[in-house]
């Protein structure tokens, strides 16, 4: 009768608190993996053929699986849903109750591997959802390995050599595309590689909250990223200078690579690095290495609109007639400042002496055997300002009013302010064929000799004029 | 012989029989609950009843008086106690395990991510239902007439519910733990921006004396966890446990809750308690009731108001047992439904942007990106002596008990709250508009920025206004009560500011969906 309020409101909040804890007690007594782990002695039961097989199966005890490594200091739970992954009567079951594919796990026992130390994900966890983590809302940096990107793993303990020999060709195929399609111009592994991109050490371990994911169509996962940037590097990061022509396969084995470059070292007894490869020092394979990127072929010059300048032909006979390989190899060793161009000396791109010289003599197989008609640029008294004026008129169109470059090449880097004057002038007078560098000598535009030594004498002035 | 014996067994046998009456009337020292006597002496003999007087105010159960507020904010209490306790057997505070073992908890401990839930619901809960709390005392002027230092006793324990929450925030040492961090000990060194200015910092580095002190070295790492976590389950919450006692003490001391000086049963108290049958008594209303009282037969009445009292047992106890079950259920619902945070593994390299405390403190960090020592240390030191100072800047001994004081408290609570709105968001549309002096003049001195900006502004016009309130009205309890209300809307509308409306690099987006998405 009296209190009824106080009386009435503990009457309804007690209700309330034992319908609710009932069911959090339901829901914490049935959670996702029961009901895998229910199913799976269900087939069990039906797939078992004789009476052992059927005790097993009676004996199997629903209950959290739990993988624990302590040298990998990893807990995998998979195996709470994965429950078959063992059990060779699941061969024909479906996921999540199937054996491991293959005999993988013959020679990489669960007890000592476990199962994110290949396929990643949170081993912690006991949900679909956050084990497999491919939502960026899970909160877990390493999402589960797509499947046609799982070899990027095996290169955590095998050699190429081997991976190559057991039909690991996925990620020896991007390594090999790596390696010729000229990624090491702009990126650097191992302390080599240009330095116009970022370095690649240890990006396959690098946190999902490294990636600018915001124009990824797919999941938001490393592995992802890394296959849609292949395919176009502009559409994941606009203000990206990077080139990619390569195809879809292509962009799977590349991203199948990338993943494997790891910062993170498996322990040593877990590593089976059996040989060290001797790398291919041939000029060829250097070229494609490291030059192949940007300057392809070598034999045409193009004019590229991303990095809105012309890369010019290294390998066209009318350079290699005026340019000896002291001159390339300086112009490999210092780069062109201004330019794209990086320096290649062991204290910038980490290339060796030895290298560099085997990639000069690569580009230069082909020189002509006759040498240039010589130009004997002392003899005259050049002219600055006439050069200037001349300069204005034939030379500022394609290489900048200053001559910093556009279509033609940036004549302000110090390669060619260092230049020696006859080679300039003989490079004014007969042009570069397979270049949009014409001659302007007496067999182009004809220019006198005396005109073109006073354009010589400007061009060297031109390294003190600011942009 | 054996007619002993049979008697013993008898006894026995009878004690046996009797055990549940005999246990209970030990228990609560009486034999039956059917007397006034007996029920007062419940109150009177239980070490945790007893805090309690035997009889209680009327107006005290009036749902409508107290909200239960502070009740509420003891029961969460109690609850954060016991679920961190449970979280404490599988927690781990090293640098290696703790957000392992965190990670344990939420999968596989029966119900552990439950009582994660439950215990960071009802620690943040604290916080809302303290200031809840203090909102009610102070516009029922409970802060009053030997009240005052009970008053300043309940900001030490707001701030204490500040600092443990915060604390726990740290332990699973996940992104938003270590940013938190970051910005904590950020703040911690701010002092260094005062001591730079007098060019005393290689003598006195307060800042980064404090900021040493929470961290234990210059980033957060391996000597933080330990240090935080001590923090967290023995010394706050035991500083929190003797305060509260001192807080209860006092007002049980005090006579109770307060009321109003003039009060009469309602008809409607009827639905809340049994009205006291009993009429007169001889204590003074300020005092608490012995069981004297209780004695049968005539006795001076000195005081009426002791017609308004009624028995604690069972009115105020069912009262305070229905409170505790509607808390529970609250908390455990909402924790069901609603999981406690839990991002990626701290990582060093990979700021957060932007880089947010918790909620409570995001009030505070946008006073930050103003002023770090400003809106870090110096403006929230007033704030919190300003709501110290307030009992003993108004002494007006009247309307206590009553919501608003008068008729002028309402519409000067009004005045103010209005005010405040349209001032505070205006002053934050222009911030976020145009800028402050640094976008203005870029080579001004810092000195310049740490005292005028937008946090320094907003508090000098909180204080002219109060002022201006207690000029215009002749009264120190309107100032009060415009003081207060003016605080209440700002710690909300920056909190909402900072939580919400803040994005990378602390710019400002109407929604979260606006974000640059990483």
């Amino acid at each position: 009768m009296h209190r009824r309020f106080y009386l009435k409101l503990l009457l309804v909040s007690s209700i309330a608190l034992l319908a609710f804890a009932l069911l959090a007690a339901y829901k914490e007594i049935n959670p996702e993996w029961k009901h895998y782990q229910n199913n799976y002695k269900e087939l069990f039961m039906k797939n078992a053929k004789d009476e052992a097989m059927k005790e097993k199966a009676k004996a199997f005890k629903v209950e959290v699986q739990q993988l624990y490594i302590e040298k990998l200091n990893r807990a995998d739970r998979c195996v709470s849903c994965h429950i078959g992954v063992e059990n060779p009567m699941m061969a024909k079951a479906e996921a999540p109750y199937k054996k491991h594919s293959g005999d993988y796990l013959g020679k990489h026992p669960l007890s000592r591997f476990g199962c994110t130390a290949c396929h990643q994900g949170q081993g912690r966890a006991t949900n679909k959802e956050e084990a497999h983590a491919l939502e960026h809302d899970t909160h877990w940096e390493y999402p589960i390995v797509p499947l046609k990107h799982i070899q990027s793993s095996c290169a955590q303990c095998h050699d190429y050599a081997m991976l190559e020999k057991n039909g690991a060709d996925k990620v020896v195929r991007g390594r090999k595309l790596f390696l010729e399609k000229g990624c090491l111009g702009c990126h650097k592994v191992d302390g080599a590689g240009g330095i116009l991109g970022k370095a690649l050490d240890g990006i396959g371990t690098q946190p999902r909250a490294y990636f600018p994911m915001r124009y990824i169509q797919g999941e938001r996962t490393q592995s992802a990223w890394h296959k849609e940037h292949f395919l176009d590097p502009r559409a994941i990061v606009p203000e990206s200078e990077m080139k990619a022509s390569i195809n879809d396969e292509e962009a799977d084995f590349l991203a199948t690579y990338i993943l494997a470059l790891k910062s993170t070292e498996m322990p040593r007894e877990y590593r089976r690095i059996r040989q060290t490869e001797t790398p291919d020092m041939s000029g060829e394979a250097l070229y494609k290495k490291y030059c192949i990127g940007c300057h392809t072929t070598g034999r045409e010059s193009y004019f590229d609109e991303i990095f809105n300048r012309t890369i010019p032909s290294i390998m066209n006979p009318a350079l290699l007639k005026s340019a000896d390989n002291q001159y390339l190899k300086k112009i490999v060793s210092e780069g062109r400042e201004g330019t794209q161009m990086t320096s290649w000396k062991p204290t910038a791109a980490g290339l060796t002496e030895q290298e560099i010289d085997m990639i000069v003599e690569y580009i230069s197989k082909d020189r002509p055997a006759a040498k240039p008609e010589p130009f004997d640029v002392a003899k005259f008294r050049a002219d600055v300002k006439r050069g200037g004026e001349l300069f204005n008129i034939r030379c500022a169109l394609c290489h900048g009013k200053k001559g910093e470059g556009e279509l033609g090449i940036n004549l302000k880097n110090p390669v060619v302010q260092s230049a020696d004057p006859e080679f300039l002038a003989v490079t004014v007078r007969d042009g570069r064929a397979g270049t949009p560098m014409p001659p302007f000598g007496k067999d182009g535009v004809g220019l006198k000799e005396q005109e073109i030594a006073d354009i010589v004498s400007y061009v060297k002035t031109l390294s003190q004029k600011k942009l | 012989m054996s007619e002993s014996t049979q008697t013993g067994i008898n006894k026995f046998v009878g004690n046996l029989i009797g055990i549940k009456d005999s246990f209970l009337g030990s228990f609560l020292r009486s034999r039956s609950l059917l007397s006034d006597r007996s029920k007062a002496a419940v109150m009177v003999n239980n070490f945790f009843l007893h805090v309690q007087g035997a009889k209680t105010h009327i107006n005290t159960l009036r749902p409508t008086y107290t909200f239960g507020m502070g009740l509420i904010s003891l029961y969460l209490f109690f609850f954060a106690v016991i679920s961190g306790v449970l979280l404490m057997i599988y927690y781990s505070p090293s640098l290696e395990n703790a957000y392992d073992s965190v990670k344990d908890i939420t999968n596989v401990v029966f119900g552990g991510n439950l009582i994660r839930n439950i215990h960071k619901w009802a620690g943040e809960g604290m916080i809302v239902f303290v200031m809840f709390h203090m909102a009610r005392v102070f516009f029922t002027s409970s802060y009053k007439k030997g009240r005052e230092f009970n008053w300043v006793v309940g900001i030490v324990l707001l701030v204490l519910t500040f600092i443990l929450n915060f604390s726990g925030y740290l332990l699973p040492w996940d992104q938003l733990a270590y940013w938190a961090m970051v910005i904590g000990a950020n703040i911690a060194g701010s002092p260094a921006e005062i001591t730079d200015i007098l060019g005393i910092t290689k003598y006195f580095d307060f800042g980064g004396l404090q900021k040493e002190l929470f961290l234990g070295g210059t980033v957060p790492g391996k000597a933080t966890l330990p240090r935080v976590h001590f923090f967290h389950v023995m010394f706050l919450p035991i500083i929190l446990v003797i305060f509260l006692g001192v807080h209860f003490w006092r007002v049980r001391k005090d006579g109770g809750l307060t009321k109003p000086d003039e009060f009469g049963p309602a008809p409607v108290d009827e639905k809340f308690l049994a009205l006291p049958e009993k009429k007169g008594g001889i204590f003074p209303t300020n005092k608490t009731y012995g069981l004297m009282e209780l004695a049968h037969g005539k006795t001076p009445a000195v005081d009426k108001d002791i017609e308004n009292t009624v028995l604690s047992w069972p009115n105020l106890v069912w009262a305070e047992f229905a409170v505790l079950m509607l808390t529970f259920a609250g908390v455990f619902v909402y924790s069901m439904y609603i999981n406690a945070p839990l991002k990626e593994l701290a990582n060093p390299l990979i700021p957060e942007n932007p880089a947010k405390a918790p909620w409570y403190f995001l009030g505070l960090q946008e006073l930050v990106s103003y002023s770090a020592f400003m809106g870090g240390i110096a403006l929230p030191t007033l704030a919190l002596i300003g709501l110290g100072l307030i009992p003993y800047l108004d002494r007006e001994p009247q309307h206590v008990g009553l919501w608003f004081s008068n008729k002028q408290g309402k519409s000067v609570a009004l005045q103010s709250f209005i005010v405040a709105i349209a001032a505070l968001v205006g002053l934050l549309a222009f911030v976020v508009n145009f800028g402050w002096l640094r976008t203005w003049f870029t080579d001004i001195p810092q000195v310049a920025i740490i005292l005028v900006n937008p946090g320094t502004l907003w508090v000098g016009f909180v204080m002219a206004w109060s002022l201006f309130i207690i000029k215009k009205t002749d009264s120190t309890r309107m100032g009060a009560i415009a003081l207060f209300t003016m605080f209440l809307v700002s710690f909300v509308i920056l909190t909402y500011v900072g939580t919400e409306l803040r994005g990378p690099n602390w710019d400002f987006y109407w929604s979260k969906s606006q974000w640059p998405v990483h």
